[in-house]
């Protein structure tokens, strides 16, 4: 792999802050690295001394295995494009001419436009999709239209590299997702060399490569985003509780902050185990209830997917989970049969029953002595898409099972489930 | 193409209309001359007498001129101040510089002193002396160590001008038997403009005028932020420098002719700007032509209106220009810039 940049323990201070304490780095062309950092990391500070727009104080900066300090501003702008953090243009030049500046390290002072700089812009207009803004004026565009001029621009130079300074943090969230697809498009398909600074977390690490994450001027982690991600790294970074989940489409991870008072709640759990039997999202606005006042919660069997395992995988829960449109196997079956044997309490919410979760319903007859909470605000008849063999086991366990409450308002739910764990800690 | 075609045509119209305007200038004044004579004087076709060729080439061709050169300086440097400092309310005087020339002037007066250098009246030389020296002091101040942060350098500006507006109100006090002469002087006047005020001032006019004609292509990426400029491979500290340095030297020189005449600097770049876009390729001579023919309708106007007396032509491109000014404003008033 052929290293496109290098930097050899480049430092930098403001006035007597020391920013940068000492980075080393080696980018390979084609990658497509995310710098992320709190505040005051130096995140923006090292895109500034890679770009040279600042000067290290020490340590050097190597762009294609020749130090930047080397080259003249024409020369770098020729392999080197910047997307700088305020791009605002107050003068009102169309889209066309704006885009054209990106030639202008390659123009000469008296010469004028030349065939190759109108195909190069009309190709970089065509790939940003910027053809149809040929003749708008800046001040006329949206904030994600502007950006991809800028970048337009930016492509105009033709660089190997290109660097980008939050370019995403003025947009809403559609754009945010317009831009970096743009460049990861650029970064697969013309193998141009990326790095972003960003300080959203879960947009960088959905669409870049590597992420490097900088603590007080010096890399903390460095790698994949599974590698960099981690709640431990977060926590001594950001000094906050966070929750990573996977994006069940990207793949990738994806930061969540936990709210001040989940926190203090996980670490007054509650003795009582509920166990709750749901599916459709059913469930999904008790289970975050019933989370945050501290229970031991399990669920299953869910579907993969299911809008109830979704919440259930967001909060932690222990659960059991099958994938969608096939019957609950055996083995699973067993699996749910051990979490319902240590619960105090089972919930069974208003979800309609078919082949495939019958299972689920059925295996609550073998646990005819354990408390259980059964909604019933909605018939169990027009719940039943199995020709009734629903209905009968409904009917079977009204009939036999002494521990049952119904429950017709779902609104009342917390206040039953307080007053069966009463009589639990009682007994 | 049809952008092309549209650009030609306000060129056009703009260089007609400048034409018109010095020939009209030249026939009208406070003493009366026969239309024929004056025709006669500029094609050269027939004998004419003595005091209309004085007139006509001695009085009114070189005011003429100086008016021209005058109001393309003056919009000219405006424009450029407008766009390397990024910020519109910017006039060529901001930095000081007809506080300078004005310093210049009422010392000159207050001293008494008279020095004829290459014929050259005492007082533009003397105000082009404070002019050159005032920028020299600001661009000093406000310079940190290679670099020149425009913030600093306007406001290193508007404080030196404050600094030398009051020494010259404190020499007015001092020295009131000159006041009139002085008045006339800071509220900007063309009157007994001479063949010497051209000969001094054009070279430093055409010189600074060459170097800006040469940078154009850089105002406009410079445009686009310092930073923008340098990744798009500018010297953006050398070329703010050569721009500024002249631009100030080119108002300098007008003004230690004219004195401060307000109004076109800020403005002019505007109207232009407003007519034919922020490109400065082709905004920069659009500008020059427009504040050479402003100023010499006003000036024009100064000196007919009121006849025989003469109205300082400051008075009349602000009350002329500025309710144009606000009309542009109101029509447009989405981005001025």
């Amino acid at each position: 792999m052929k290293i496109m940049l290098k930097t050899d323990k480049i430092k930098f201070s403001y006035a007597q802050d020391e920013i940068l304490k000492g980075i080393d780095l080696e980018i390979t062309k084609g990658s497509f690295i995310g710098i992320i950092g709190p505040n005051a990391s130096g995140k923006s500070t090292l895109l500034k001394n890679i770009s040279k727009t600042l000067k290290s104080d020490s340590g050097a900066v190597y762009l294609n295995h020749k130090i930047l300090n080397d080259y003249n501003s024409i020369e770098l702008a020729k392999k080197m494009a910047v997307v700088p953090q305020n791009t605002e243009i107050n003068f009102n030049f169309n889209v066309y001419d704006i885009i054209m500046m990106g030639r202008h390290p390659y123009q000469k002072r008296w010469s004028g436009v030349n065939q190759k700089d109108k195909r190069i812009v009309k190709e970089v207009m065509e790939v940003t999709d910027t053809l149809k803004l040929k003749r708008k004026l800046m001040n006329e565009l949206s904030g994600g239209e502007k950006q991809r001029v800028i970048i337009a621009r930016a492509l105009a130079q033709k660089p190997d590299i290109l660097l980008l300074d939050e370019p995403t943090s003025s947009l809403d969230i559609n754009y945010q997702g317009e831009i970096y697809d743009l460049l990861n498009y650029l970064n697969q398909e013309y193998d141009l060399t990326i790095i972003t600074v960003s300080h959203d977390l879960n947009l960088t690490a959905q669409y870049c490569e590597e992420l490097l994450l900088l603590k007080n001027g010096k890399i903390f982690a460095a790698g994949t985003a599974e590698e960099v991600l981690t709640e431990e790294n977060i926590k001594a970074v950001y000094k906050a509780e966070v929750l990573i989940k996977m994006n069940p489409l990207s793949k990738k991870p994806f930061v969540t902050l936990i709210p001040e008072a989940n926190r203090v709640k996980k670490n007054k759990q509650k003795e009582f185990r509920i166990h709750v039997i749901a599916g459709g999202g059913t469930a999904k606005n008790f289970l975050y209830k019933l989370e945050n006042l501290g229970y031991q919660l399990s669920i299953g069997v869910l579907n993969i997917g299911d809008a109830d395992w979704q919440a259930a995988k967001e909060l932690g829960i222990e659960m059991v989970e099958a994938p969608p449109f096939i019957d609950i196997s055996e083995n699973e079956i067993q699996q749910n049969r051990n979490l319902i044997k240590k619960a105090d309490l089972i919930i069974l919410s208003d979800l309609p029953f078919g082949h495939g979760n019958f299972a689920n319903l059925e295996v609550l007859l073998d646990y005819l002595d354990k408390p259980k909470i059964l909604f019933s605000n909605l018939d169990i008849k027009k719940r039943d898409y199995i020709k009734g063999k629903a209905e009968k086991i409904w009917n079977e366990l009204l009939d036999n099972d002494k521990n049952i409450y119904l429950l017709e308002d779902r609104s009342n739910l917390i206040s039953k489930i307080k007053n069966l764990e009463k009589q639990e800690m009682e007994r | 193409m049809k952008d092309n075609k549209k650009n030609i045509f306000i060129y056009l119209t703009a260089v007609v209309f400048s034409l018109l305007l010095i020939f009209l200038a030249l026939f009208i004044g406070s003493s009366q001359i026969n239309p024929a004579d004056i025709t006669a004087f500029i094609l050269n076709s027939k004998q004419v007498s003595a005091s209309t060729a004085v007139i006509i080439g001695e009085i009114r061709l070189p005011r003429i001129i100086l008016a021209f050169i005058v109001g393309a300086g003056l919009a000219v440097s405006g424009a450029v101040f407008q766009a390397v400092i990024r910020n519109p309310m910017v006039d060529p005087y901001i930095i000081g510089i007809s506080a300078g020339a004005g310093t210049g002037v009422m010392l000159a007066l207050f001293l008494g002193i008279e020095i004829a250098v290459l014929n050259l009246n005492s007082l533009p030389a003397f105000a082009f002396l404070g002019a050159v020296l005032t920028v020299f002091i600001v661009y000093r101040l406000a310079r940190v160590g290679n670099k020149l942060p425009v913030l600093t350098f306007l406001l290193a500006g508007v404080a030196v001008s404050f600094i030398l507006n009051s020494i010259m109100s404190f020499l007015m006090v001092l020295r009131t038997e000159n006041l009139q002469q002085l008045v006339y002087w800071l509220m900007g006047s063309l009157a007994g403009s001479a063949w010497n005020d051209v000969r001094m001032i054009l070279p430093y006019f055409l010189t600074a005028l060459a170097v800006i004609l040469f940078y154009l292509k850089d105002l406009n990426i410079l445009l686009l932020g310092e930073e923008s400029a340098a990744h798009l491979g500018l010297n953006v500290e050398r070329t703010k420098i050569i721009l500024l340095g002249a631009a100030s030297l080119m108002t300098a020189s007008v003004v230690s002719v004219s004195g401060s005449i307000g109004f076109i600097g800020l403005v002019v770049p505007h109207i232009a700007r407003m007519i034919i876009g922020p490109d400065h390729r082709r905004l920069i001579p659009l500008a020059a032509l427009f504040g050479a023919s402003f100023l010499l309708l006003a000036d024009t106007a100064a000196r007919t209106v009121m006849a025989p007396m003469e109205l300082p032509v400051g008075i009349i491109t602000a009350l002329a220009g500025g309710p144009y000014f606000i009309y542009l404003l109101r029509s447009k008033s989405k981005n001025i810039w």
